[in-house]
């Protein structure tokens, strides 16, 4: 509980800091005006600078299966806002939303990613222009 | 109504600060732990309000890690509803990276900020060594030093030029003042895109109101890109306390490549 009230809190800090997380614009890369909501199960975890990436299979009405590419923060935004670097591991299925890359690629940007088996909210905040 | 909402702001701080350092990542990460001569209140904890330290001489001591308070002034350095008085060209080229979200700035290539802007980057803050003879300023971002020279040496007169200039500093009362020159293009005086030339001359004046918070204002004189020479808005920074930088290396940019086909392909296109 206490460790959940840490993580809202310090995602606090760090949404009031506003768009704070990016080493280039958010806006150059990612549509705000094509949001994606998707369920998926994580396949990668890039822990590393400027920004995290992750990869998880989504599976779509079809059946048909499909590897989607998110990014977060920094790792050192994510630190500091409570995650640890096996905060999300290989294997977890997640809940996240994000904006849609310009390119229409399957990849985005999460700002919002919940652990499906816990419901914990790990992250919260919009990567913005730096 | 500032200081109001100054204190404010440093009050909601601090308990995000505390709650953040009694984190689950706090131990195994330098993210929190006591630093030694951080003035602190009868319950242990950091008192920003104390008194601006101060060296041997008597100088007010800027030492310390800082963060802007706002991400808004490494967007755009001017105060509210104040345009930079732009020459045409430069008013074209910024009209541009504004509309393309920033064609071509230089963090996509993992460049770093430069003068004054690689201080405002508040997603990551910056620490200050304040040594008899030399200020450094190491930016977490990218992993990067400044020195500003403190030991009575004039600016070169035909510098080769460079990234972040040559800085000397001195002191007016309490007030640390700061003229760079020597800059090379490239370099943007801020996200949206104020550009400058070799030219560029800056002044920095930073003070330190108390242990907790700094204020700068930057002057921009560069004929070249000017018609004349205009000051920032008032910068806020707080000092994040028991706590240390992390590293920054730009080893997955994965970026890049999907910003250059957006930026040569896509409807926001500034490439020529």
């Amino acid at each position: 509980m206490r460790t959940r009230l840490a993580i809202v809190l310090c995602v606090a800090s760090v949404a009031a800091s506003g768009r704070a997380l990016a080493h280039h614009s958010f806006a150059a890369e990612f549509d705000e005006t094509k949001p994606v909501k998707l369920t998926g199960v994580v396949t990668k975890v890039e822990w590393a600078n400027p920004h995290i990436w992750f990869f998880m299979d989504v599976k779509g009405a079809d059946g048909a299966v499909a590897n989607w590419g998110f990014e977060m923060g920094s790792p050192n935004a994510l630190l500091r806002a409570g995650w640890k670097r096996d905060s999300m591991k290989t294997g977890d299925v997640v809940l996240i939303e994000g904006s849609r890359a310009r390119d229409n690629s399957n990849n985005g940007n999460a700002h919002k990613v919940v652990l499906a088996n816990t419901g914990q909210q790990l992250f919260s905040g919009r990567p913005g222009g730096q | 109504m500032r200081i109001r909402y100054v204190t404010a702001w440093r009050g909601g701080m601090l308990a995000a600060a505390l709650v953040c350092a009694t984190g689950g990542t706090a131990l195994a990460q330098w993210l929190s732990l006591p630093i030694p001569g951080t003035p602190r209140t009868a319950d242990g904890q950091p008192n920003l309000k104390a008194p601006a330290p101060r060296t041997a001489d008597g100088k007010p001591d800027l030492s310390g890690i800082w963060r802007a308070e706002s991400y808004r002034w490494v967007q755009n350095l001017l105060p509210d509803g104040v345009a930079a008085p732009m020459l045409p060209w430069a008013a074209e080229l910024y009209k541009r990276r504004v509309e393309t979200h920033g064609y071509d700035v230089p963090m996509t290539w993992c460049m770093p900020h430069g003068v004054p802007d690689a201080m405002l980057v508040n997603g990551h803050p910056f620490k200050i060594i304040q040594t008899p003879n030399v200020m450094i300023h190491l930016y977490e971002e990218f992993h990067k030093y400044r020195q500003i020279h403190t030991d009575g040496r004039l600016l070169p007169v035909d510098p080769d030029p460079n990234w972040y200039g040559y800085s000397v500093g001195r002191w007016e009362g309490e007030t640390f003042v700061v003229d760079t020159a020597g800059f090379k293009e490239g370099s943007w005086l801020d996200n949206q895109g104020h550009p400058h030339t070799e030219a560029l001359r800056t002044t920095e004046r930073f003070r330190r109101v108390d242990f907790g918070y700094m204020e700068l204002e930057v002057t921009i004189d560069d004929p070249k890109a000017y018609s004349r020479p205009w000051t920032s808005a008032t910068i806020r920074f707080f000092v994040q306390p028991d706590t240390e930088l992390l590293e920054h290396l730009c080893d997955n940019n994965r970026d890049l490549e999907r910003l250059l086909k957006i930026w040569g392909d896509g409807p926001i296109t500034g490439r020529q």
